[in-house]
């Protein structure tokens, strides 16, 4: 038989298409999988002796207990400390991917800090005599913050600013002593005080949840009051003229609001019936001690409180934390919208510790109008460093070395320390010596002095994470209370039995509400605003990209009859317009939005946009 | 294959997870990423490609505003009990049952990236590696020691954390005794906040979970196959636990939100 050409051609080729009905294809997948598993691309953890460190987190002003696993020095898992009198064992997923955050590939490395503190010295030596030099605290009550207060003191027309609280720092809400809570969009399920303490008190009242949104806390409330959006005021004024009725000390039958608006007409405002918002009034006066809290830190929620006796009952009076004697002459705490606008020459604002972001316009107005000197201290531009002429880089947690206020739900006063995990890298900025160094303050050892003077008060309880035990301070060695703190222990102060009233500040009256207009037809409500200014471990794209469970940045979410009457469809993109400017937005549909509302994701960017105006358009881009 | 043991011979891990306390913060999934090693998004990834061991789901009636009520379901593997789909159709034999704890095990050295697991499972609980695992420079440093990241082209999921239960192990051999039903939990039941997630053996009538099945309340995802799954959900609202069991055409996985 001659072999030809064809024949080898035949061979070969009925070889390899019988290969295929072999088991050797799938052994070499299997066996190329085997060698991938282990190629250069793919990272090995490094291995080490394993460690428990604990620190607090200082991610927000709940400064929940951490405890840390380190292989060697490097934590590579954060968790809560069960049995912490504050905290219960609770961390947000914020605080649980933390240890990622100093790698963050958005973070700020360097930045021209001699370069800045040259500026804010020539910029002070030229202010007016009308003009300010400002420093923002968006975290007050800090260490920091009294370093910042005593260097404006002995500063020109220094002046110290906090962002708008209910509370002004002297009070807590007291959860633990409520049975029922009126909300008024609060996220209290979601974030807000001290998330384990809120849920250690939830099974011990009841929870009305009044919003225009079902949010996570609407979900889980007792009772969920789908308001319309911005009747937040209407509600609160519906429910305190019945209980003026109630105590026969309103006008009856037909009790007014200031905008000379009746009973009736008010509860049309919010789109529920006279029959449910007497209910929740006859619960809020029946079943108390009552609460009414508000996410928009309005008076009516507060004058809601004082009718129901909460003042010293569920909104306690809280001690000061002590601070040295020599420390008191600094510079009062200003409330930012009591500043008059265009009066601020020279601006820093310290983003280092970030309770709540504000909109920039709020900001911005405060400004003189030719060439204010703005410079942050920041761990990205992400935030006000957009608007800054310097962003000074700064430790981020677990680097941080700083101390974190009581919450708005502690009741007594504390004291903690977020003792750093890892070393900060160099050439980060701390903005207490920047700023104490403007005024020649030493700010450096300024929480060994807090820790003395808190340890001089003799008064409290330290907490430690041996054996989760709390001792007596009086009992405790100076050197020994500075230790725990710094290895993540706690002082609580003592319940003062003879407490009287909190004095609350004076809050301004909301702005007038935008009226709908032809051009901005829809109301905006952002959520997601723990994640605006926070720095976020790329980790958390298991929410926000992964997942659909929270709402990703510039994602806006319409109801279907919305969109329709707007152009726009599931998934398209548009761009969502307020008075503040416009952005690009991608739509989801969801039928349980109402209808006329946008629901934005707030990013930093976001608030700006529509943080300071409520109204919005949305057109197909 | 079964993993239903004798009590007090072997462990037969379960959960309860009550619904009516879940309040979506996701704790649970950052924490199991975090625990498992599992990499951040790729650019490219979305609720259908990424891989989240554990998914929060936001369910609802069904309703429009403002008769609209939501709740948030957790859902993970369901660790089969009985049939388990994924063993059944493994051509690898990379799916296994451990007979010392009822956990299904997905062992990626085996996996060939067929997907047919992904396919079978009823619950959508198994994830698949579109991309190499890759971290931003500098974040490997912090990777659990004690699990190594899989590869591209491999399928994964929950394994109730295979790494504790092993450190447990150690641990308690350390001690000289063999290990308990309270020697470890998974990073879900230790991160969620609201005690939502409780985890113990089912073979154990004190654990949660053991007690949890006899809660009239209590149910499991698609019962009516026959899976045994070994996660019990808690809720004290009826749709909730409708839901669990004939889910609505339309409102599947595909386009709930979670």
């Amino acid at each position: 038989m001659n072999t030809t050409r064809r024949d080898l051609f035949k061979f070969v080729g009925g070889s390899v298409v019988g290969a295929f009905l072999t088991p050797v294809p799938w052994r070499l997948i299997t066996d190329s999988a085997l060698w991938s598993e282990n190629w250069p691309g793919i990272p090995r953890p490094a291995r080490g002796e394993i460690r428990t460190r604990f620190t607090n987190c200082a991610l927000c002003p709940a400064g929940c207990a951490v405890r840390a696993r380190c292989v060697g020095d490097q934590p590579v898992a954060l968790m809560g400390v069960p049995g912490h009198p504050l905290s219960h064992g609770a961390l947000c997923p914020f605080g649980l991917t933390a240890h990622h955050l100093p790698s963050l590939p958005s973070r700020l490395k360097q930045g021209p800090a001699k370069e800045a503190a040259q500026a804010v010295s020539a910029a002070i030596s030229k202010c007016g005599p009308a003009e300010q030099v400002a420093v923002l605290d968006l975290r007050p009550g800090r260490t920091a913050s009294w370093t910042y207060r005593r260097a404006l003191a002995s500063v020109k027309n220094g002046l110290y600013l906090a962002p708008p609280s209910p509370l002004g720092g002297s009070a807590a809400f007291d959860l633990q002593k409520a049975k029922t809570v009126l909300s008024f969009g609060a996220p209290l399920l979601d974030g807000w005080g001290t998330p384990g303490n809120v849920i250690a008190a939830r099974e011990n009242f009841r929870l009305i949840q009044a919003e225009p949104l079902e949010s996570c806390t609407a979900s889980l409330a007792d009772l969920w009051l789908p308001i319309r959006p911005g009747s937040e005021e209407a509600l609160a004024q519906a429910i305190a003229n019945v209980l003026a009725d109630r105590r026969g000390q309103g006008p009856g039958g037909a009790p007014a609001d200031s905008a000379g608006r009746g009973q009736g007409n008010l509860a049309a405002a919010t789109g529920l019936t006279e029959q449910q918002i007497a209910s929740v009034a006859e619960e809020l006066a029946h079943n108390g001690p009552a609460l009414v809290l508000d996410a928009g830190q309005t008076p009516s929620a507060m004058e809601l409180n004082r009718q129901l006796g909460s003042l010293g009952r569920t909104i306690v009076a809280r001690r000061e934390t002590p601070v040295p004697e020599s420390w008191k002459k600094a510079a009062p705490v200003t409330n930012l919208t009591s500043v008059p606008d265009g009066s601020i020459r020279v601006l820093l604002i310290d983003e280092s510790a970030v309770d709540g972001y504000l909109s920039w316009s709020t900001i911005a107005r405060k400004l003189v109008r030719d060439n204010p000197l703005i410079v942050t201290f920041a761990w990205s531009r992400q935030g006000y460093g957009r608007y800054a002429q310097y962003v000074l880089p700064t430790a981020v947690y677990p680097e941080v070395f700083d101390d974190i206020p009581p919450a708005i739900d502690s009741a007594s006063a504390a004291f903690r320390i977020a003792a750093p995990l890892v070393a900060p890298p160099a050439g980060m900025v701390n903005p207490s010596e920047f700023i104490g160094g403007l005024a020649g303050l030493p700010a450096a050892d300024a929480l060994r002095e807090r820790a003395d003077a808190i340890h001089k008060a003799g008064r409290g309880t330290l907490f430690t994470y041996a054996g989760a035990k709390s001792a007596a301070l009086r009992d405790v060695k100076p050197d020994d209370f500075w230790k725990a703190l710094n290895e993540g222990g706690c002082w609580l102060d003592a319940v003062d039995e003879k407490r009287d009233k909190p004095i609350l500040p004076d809050m301004a009256a909301p702005g007038a509400t935008e009226s709908s207009t032809e051009d901005l037809p829809l109301v905006a409500i952002t959520c997601e605003t723990r994640a605006a200014a926070a720095p976020l471990s790329p980790l958390m794209s298991k929410l926000y990209q992964e997942s659909n469970l929270r709402l990703s940045p510039n994602h806006a979410v319409l109801n279907p009859v919305t969109a329709r009457a707007c152009g726009v469809g599931d998934g398209a993109r548009a761009i969502l317009q307020t008075r503040c400017g416009s952005a690009q937005i991608e739509i989801s549909l969801d039928s349980g939005v109402p209808p006329g509302v946008v629901k934005v994701a707030a990013g930093a960017g976001m608030i700006d946009l529509c943080g300071a105006s409520t109204r919005a358009k949305v057109v197909a881009a | 294959m079964t993993s239903e043991k004798k009590p007090g011979k072997t462990a037969r891990y379960g959960m309860t997870i009550d619904v009516d306390r879940c309040n979506g913060c996701g704790a649970c999934m950052v924490a199991c990423a975090v625990e498992n090693n599992i990499p951040p998004a790729h650019e490219g990834a979305n609720d259908r490609k990424g891989i989240t061991w554990i998914r929060v789901f936001q369910v609802d009636n069904g309703e429009d505003y403002p008769n609209r009520r939501s709740a948030f379901v957790p859902v993970l593997c369901q660790q089969c009990g009985k049939d388990a789909p994924c063993v059944a159709v493994c051509p690898q034999q990379a799916v296994e049952v451990d007979p010392a704890t009822g956990i299904v095990g997905q062992m990626p050295e085996r996996c060939l990236g067929c997907r047919y697991c992904m396919v079978a499972c009823p619950y959508h609980a198994r994830y698949f590696n579109w991309w190499d695992p890759a971290w931003p420079a500098g974040m490997e440093k912090t990777l659990n020691p004690d699990v190594a990241p899989r590869m591209r082209g491999v399928v994964e999921k929950c394994n109730f954390c295979h790494g504790r239960w092993h450190a447990a192990i150690e641990r308690a051999a350390a001690n000289g005794r063999a290990i308990e039903a309270v020697d470890y939990v998974p990073a879900c039941v230790e991160a969620c906040p609201t005690g939502a997630i409780q985890f113990g053996d089912l073979n154990r009538p004190e654990s949660a979970p053991a007690q949890a099945a006899k809660n009239g309340n209590s149910f499991r995802l698609l019962e009516k196959i026959g899976t045994e799954p070994k996660i019990y959900y808690r809720s004290k609202k009826d749709w909730v636990r409708q839901i669990a069991s004939a889910p609505k055409p339309g409102i599947g996985k595909e386009t709930s939100r979670g």
